[in-house]
């Protein structure tokens, strides 16, 4: 029982010069729950990748069961007793749990689908994970939960002896995220070892007996989860937060709000959201992935459902209701997705930064003119110190931090009094994210309001003047520009009302 | 048998169409006429479940008609100006039709082309190849072999056994085989499949080829009945499959859906449609106009229920 | 990371060749062979006779092509060009020529909102959607014209429409402008780049502020206007309106001159030009290859064969991008 299942030794990765995983290890034991924590892009995933087949380590070894192992796919992973429980479901809702849970495996007699054998297996899996469903119910009328529950029983079929739970909890009630817990702790008594990840602290000290952190790149610590705190594996995954150099000091606007939100909600992503913004502000909403940032801005400008919930906006001296896709209408919103989202690939940096913008292009005969269009671009350009060869040049051949500019210049152009930026900085280099602070900086001097989505609290910290702390969809703190770290990280692990 | 919910509504349809025209006309409600009706289905049927098969797994096969056209031709020139044994050239066509099948699962699997666009093209190519080998003139069997298409096992007549053979035999594949399964997976979502394991690729060029065998035989049948081979054969077959596969209650987008009761009944309304408006002497352009209401319908209904589903899917 | 790349990649000046300098090259290699086997291809009447047959169908891929670009297709066009015409013919009969012709630019317009409503409103399949009105608009017109043409059009019908002001035939003017005026949207509008922005990427393009239900409605109200102005210019060269108009052999041409014409079936690309190039290649492939005697079939064999080819090359051309 004290033997390892799992050992992950020296894994290094690079993709395209850029390490992911430098000396990274795991250690897992059998019957054992072990989560694996880390920020956004600290490796986790990757490290998951490679123990699942689908990439290849550049140095490093994998042992199971003592024996050295190497996996070309994810079919040999699975062979040798690896499961994956993705967070993305991989369902097929037209069809039965039986059908959905044995599809790469299905058992045949005399050439015909067995369904007796496919149902018997299956009502077996299903009564180990305590569910309540028949293995002939059709899966698109199951509750995400249930459906979880199909995937894990997919990773079951194999018996396998390692299974990895990718944030398993992110979108289910809480009757269904304990029935989950039940199933962890019930393959803990099989025999099984249990990779946790999740981004939600206290699950990991409900459910895991120990916790590896890990942060770019590289394992940072494994401890038992007696003898570690909450704010130790805070402060372990970001990192000690120094002060970083503000780019400009904490700014309080006394003018009056410009957009005022209130009892915002949609099921199941934002609960009685509440807040306001003024002009020249960076409101930060601080919180962890998952925490429902990213669903509160798109909700307002209306890119996503909203159940209830009132929006206002300052028009002269009165605040007047407004709907979300009037707002989008008055809103810079940099998507957190920059390339599937916040840019049109193919079209040229020009045409990528003049969408919103044509009627300032327009020549004669309301036609665009392209040459008023490279002007206005190129006016951007050098404001941001955009690098490319040519303003025809695709935006996809871009770097990353560039195209990020491109995605800004587009709504600086439409001159919006309000700017969303989500995780803005994601991918980008030091030098580049810089930038892009101080940009958002001058952006609020300027007399804009700004709300700042990030996950990483130094960023938030050299630039925000203020901080929404959400948490599973709720606005649970409002901190101001002189909070400390320890008190930012106190009210995202705790989770509750700070002080 | 969750299947046949979407397709409640068709019975009832067939019932009003046939009471309509038993009204209507005097033979139409006869065992002599519905005989003759199935009879006259057979190819749009057997062709329909090749069909049927590649939407199953979210592609269309438009190239079926052209296929079956070439096929037919295939065993009319063998037999007419080679003495080939009819059975042998029948055998030929098959295999035609198999090798045609590939050539469309080639295109599609291998140069990744466009289903839609690889049949579009394969459809216009292959009709032109056996145009051109039949000088687009009317070809007649020789006489003995022709009577074949009027074979009788007892009072039905062959070709209907041969629809509900295809047709069984078509249902069981796609309910119960790996195959059929793996096919109803891929309609369900491509993606999801491939992350799960499935050999995606290899399945559905085994569907093209099952469609264009079908479609194969399906042109025999068609040549049979007729007795000739025209430049008309299968030409509008490949719209007319998909109607019979929509209103059959198959989405197009995939997954969902099977072949019994569905492509019978959706036949049967085509074709019970077809034969009854010819008893009454009406326009016979009337049936183009009826079909296409009845299609609008059915494709409203799948697009109503396919928003439905995957507005619950992405509710988190 | 502050690398740049080559202004001129690869991707850039792959589609260039693959989408103007394949087929003019393939069709500088016919000319030749035009010009040792049969020389009557270059005679002015013959010419005349294949730039008259591309008006209607380039007109029509023109209309295609909006579809196209914003990621849908029609089916339906050739159908709604017929309906139309027999429409436009029966009104012609009370209302004069200019009544005459409005109907069938309204019967157009008309059936193109009814798809576009269908697709962009009701969310339904772009290709099952117009291969329904394609069935339903045949089966009507042959019923109202009994199977038969209507060819009492007023003289003064054929002589605007089929009238040659400085030897340029109208058809072709028309042609010139449809597709002038098309380029210019597609190029220089608001509407052009919000509709390249839908066919690329849905998602994206709503971010954007662009309504993309609205702009893909619009696409198909289009196509169907043209499909109007086609049913004018066909029935003029053909003096009479029927059903055969539409029949399916013409669908088929206007989605190669499409695809010929670099138009992407996925969306988000491809020009105005590039369709009406498209199909003045299918006109010119089959009228040089009836000259030179060959079978009216091979030249189906040969359009089939170059549709797929030219889609593999627009996937060679994009690369790794779907």
């Amino acid at each position: 029982m004290n033997s390892a299942k799992l050992v992950m030794r020296s894994i290094s990765k690079r993709f395209g010069g850029i390490a992911a995983l430098e000396q990274a290890g795991l250690e897992v034991r059998a019957g054992e729950a072990h989560a694996l924590m880390g920020a956004n892009g600290a490796g986790k995933s990757t490290m998951m990748n490679v123990l699942g087949g689908v990439v290849r380590p550049d140095h490093g070894q994998i042992l199971i069961d003592g024996e050295v192992v190497s996996f070309a796919s994810p079919t040999q992973a699975k062979q040798k007793g690896v499961s994956f429980v993705h967070q993305e479901l991989n369902m097929l809702p037209s069809m039965t749990v039986a059908e959905n849970v044995m599809i790469d495996a299905m058992p045949t007699r005399g050439g015909l689908v067995d369904r007796k054998a496919m149902r018997l297996r299956t009502a077996e899996l299903l009564r180990r994970l305590d569910c309540t469903f028949s293995p002939d119910t059709l899966v698109e009328t199951l509750s995400m939960g249930d459906r979880q529950m199909v995937e894990v029983a997919r990773a079951l079929v194999t018996d396998p002896g390692i299974v990895i739970f990718d944030e398993p909890t992110s979108s289910l009630s809480e009757r269904e995220k304990r029935r989950l817990f039940d199933v962890v702790l019930g393959l803990k008594r099989d025999g099984v070892a249990v990779i946790y990840i999740t981004h939600f602290l206290e699950e990991i000290f409900e459910v895991c007996d120990r916790v590896t952190v890990m942060r770019n790149g590289t394992t940072i610590e494994t401890r038992d989860m007696h003898a570690i705190t909450a704010g130790e594996v805070v402060t372990a995954m970001l990192g000690s937060v120094e002060a970083e150099e503000r780019v400009r000091p904490a700014f309080i606007s006394i003018e009056p709000p410009l957009l005022a939100a209130s009892c915002l909600s949609r099921d199941g992503a934002i609960a009685d959201v509440g807040f306001e913004v003024r002009p020249g502000e960076v409101v930060g909403l601080w919180g962890l992935l998952g925490s429902g940032r990213t669903e509160i801005l798109r909700a307002i400008v209306g890119l996503d459902p909203l159940d209830a919930g009132e929006l206002r906006w300052r028009s002269g001296d009165t605040l007047d209701i407004i709907r979300p896709d009037k707002l989008h209408r008055k809103v810079g919103f940099v998507t957190e997705d920059r390339r599937g989202e916040g840019l049109l690939l193919p079209l040229s940096v020009a045409k990528n930064i003049s969408f919103g913008n044509l009627d300032k292009v327009k020549g004669a005969f309301g036609m665009i003119d392209a040459a008023k269009e490279k002007t206005f671009a190129s006016g951007f350009v050098e404001r941001l110190r955009i690098k490319l060869s040519s303003l025809s040049q695709p935006v996809r051949t871009l770097s990353g931090g560039n195209q990020q500019k491109v995605v800004f210049a587009r709504w600086l152009g439409t001159r919006p009094k309000l700017f969303m930026l989500d995780e803005p900085t994601r991918g980008l280099d030091v030098s580049a994210k810089t930038e892009i602070l101080r940009l958002t900086a001058e952006l609020a001097t300027e007399g804009a309001g700004v709300i700042f989505v990030s996950s990483e609290l130094e960023e938030m910290m050299r630039v925000c003047d203020r901080y929404l702390v959400v948490h599973r969809g709720r606005i649970v703190a409002n901190l101001y520009g002189d909070a400390t770290k320890d008190d930012l990280m106190h009210a995202v692990s705790d989770g509750r009302v700070a002080a | 048998m969750n299947h046949l919910k979407p397709l409640v509504g068709l019975p009832l349809v067939l019932v009003a169409i046939l009471t309509f025209f038993s009204v209507m006309t005097s033979h139409f409600a006869t065992a002599g006429n519905i005989n003759a009706m199935l009879h006259a289905m057979a190819p749009l049927v057997i062709m329909s479940c090749g069909m049927a098969l590649v939407v199953f797994s979210g592609k269309l096969d438009i190239s079926i008609g052209s296929i079956a056209f070439l096929s037919a031709t295939l065993a009319v020139l063998l037999i007419n100006d080679h003495a080939v044994p009819p059975i042998l050239a029948f055998l030929a066509s098959l295999v035609a039709g198999i090798v045609l099948g590939a050539l469309n699962g080639f295109i599609v699997v291998v140069l990744g082309v466009n289903a839609l666009i690889a049949t579009l093209g394969t459809m216009i190519a292959l009709r032109g190849i056996a145009l051109s080998l039949t000088g687009a003139v009317l070809i007649p069997l020789p006489t003995q072999v022709a009577r074949l298409g009027n074979l009788t096992i007892g009072p039905l007549f062959a070709d209907i056994v041969v629809l509900v053979l295809v047709v069984i035999a078509a249902h069981i594949v796609h309910r119960h085989t790996v195959f059929g399964r793996r096919l109803n997976a891929i309609g369900n979502g491509e993606d999801a499949a491939r992350r799960i394991g499935l050999p995606v690729d290899r399945t559905v060029f085994a569907s093209f080829v099952l469609s264009g065998f079908l479609a194969a035989l399906g042109g025999i049948v068609a040549l049979l009945q007729v007795g000739a081979i025209s430049a008309y054969l299968g030409r509008g077959m490949e719209f007319t499959a998909v109607a019979v596969v929509v209103v059959g209650g198959i989405s197009l987008f995939g997954g969902r859906g099977a072949i019994l009761p569905g492509i019978l009944l959706g036949a049967f309304i085509f074709e019970a449609i077809a034969n009854g408006l010819n008893q009454m002497s009406a326009n016979p352009y009337a049936y183009q106009l009826i079909t296409g209401l009845i299609i609008f319908l059915a494709m409203y209904v799948d697009a109503m229920q396919h928003r439905r589903k995957a507005a619950v899917r992405t509710r988190r | 990371m502050t690398v740049l790349s080559q202004p001129q990649t690869g991707t850039i000046s792959w589609r260039a060749l693959s989408t103007f300098l394949l087929p003019a090259a393939i069709i500088a290699a016919l000319l030749l062979v035009m010009a040792f086997y049969a020389p009557n291809f270059f005679r002015f009447n013959n010419m005349m006779n294949i730039l008259v047959q591309t008006s209607a169908l380039g007109v029509m891929a023109v209309g295609m092509s909006f579809v196209m670009v914003g990621g849908g297709i029609d089916l339906s066009i050739p159908a709604n060009m017929a309906f139309s015409a027999v429409m436009g013919a029966i009104a012609m009969r009370y209302a004069g020529v200019p009544g005459g012709v409005m109907v069938m630019l309204l019967v157009g317009t008309g059936v193109g909102l009814f798809n576009g409503a269908a697709v962009a409103l009701l969310g339904m399949t772009p290709f099952v959607v117009t291969l329904a009105t394609m069935t339903v608009l045949g089966g009507t017109t042959v019923w109202m014209t009994n199977s038969q043409s209507i060819a009492d059009f007023p003289e003064l019908f054929f002589e605007i429409v089929l009238a040659r002001p400085l030897g340029i035939p109208v058809s072709v003017a028309v042609l010139v402008v449809v597709t002038a005026a098309a380029s210019i949207i597609f190029a220089a509008t608001t509407f052009g780049r919000s509709l390249y922005a839908a066919g690329l990427n849905a998602r994206a393009a709503r971010v954007a502020r662009v309504n993309v239900e609205a702009v893909l409605l619009v696409t198909y109200a289009v196509s169907g206007l043209l499909a109007g102005v086609a049913a004018v210019l066909l029935t003029a060269r053909l003096g009479s309106a029927s059903a055969n108009l539409g029949n399916d052999g013409v669908v088929l041409d206007i989605v190669s001159a499409c695809v010929v014409g670099g138009i992407s079936i996925y969306g988000g690309s491809g020009r105005p030009v590039g369709a009406v190039l498209g199909a003045l290649f299918i006109i010119v492939i089959s009228n040089s290859l009836n000259q030179l005697g060959v079978s009216f079939f091979i030249n189906l064999v040969i359009k089939g064969i170059a549709i797929i080819a030219f889609i593999c090359l627009d996937r060679i051309s994009s690369g790794a991008q779907r």
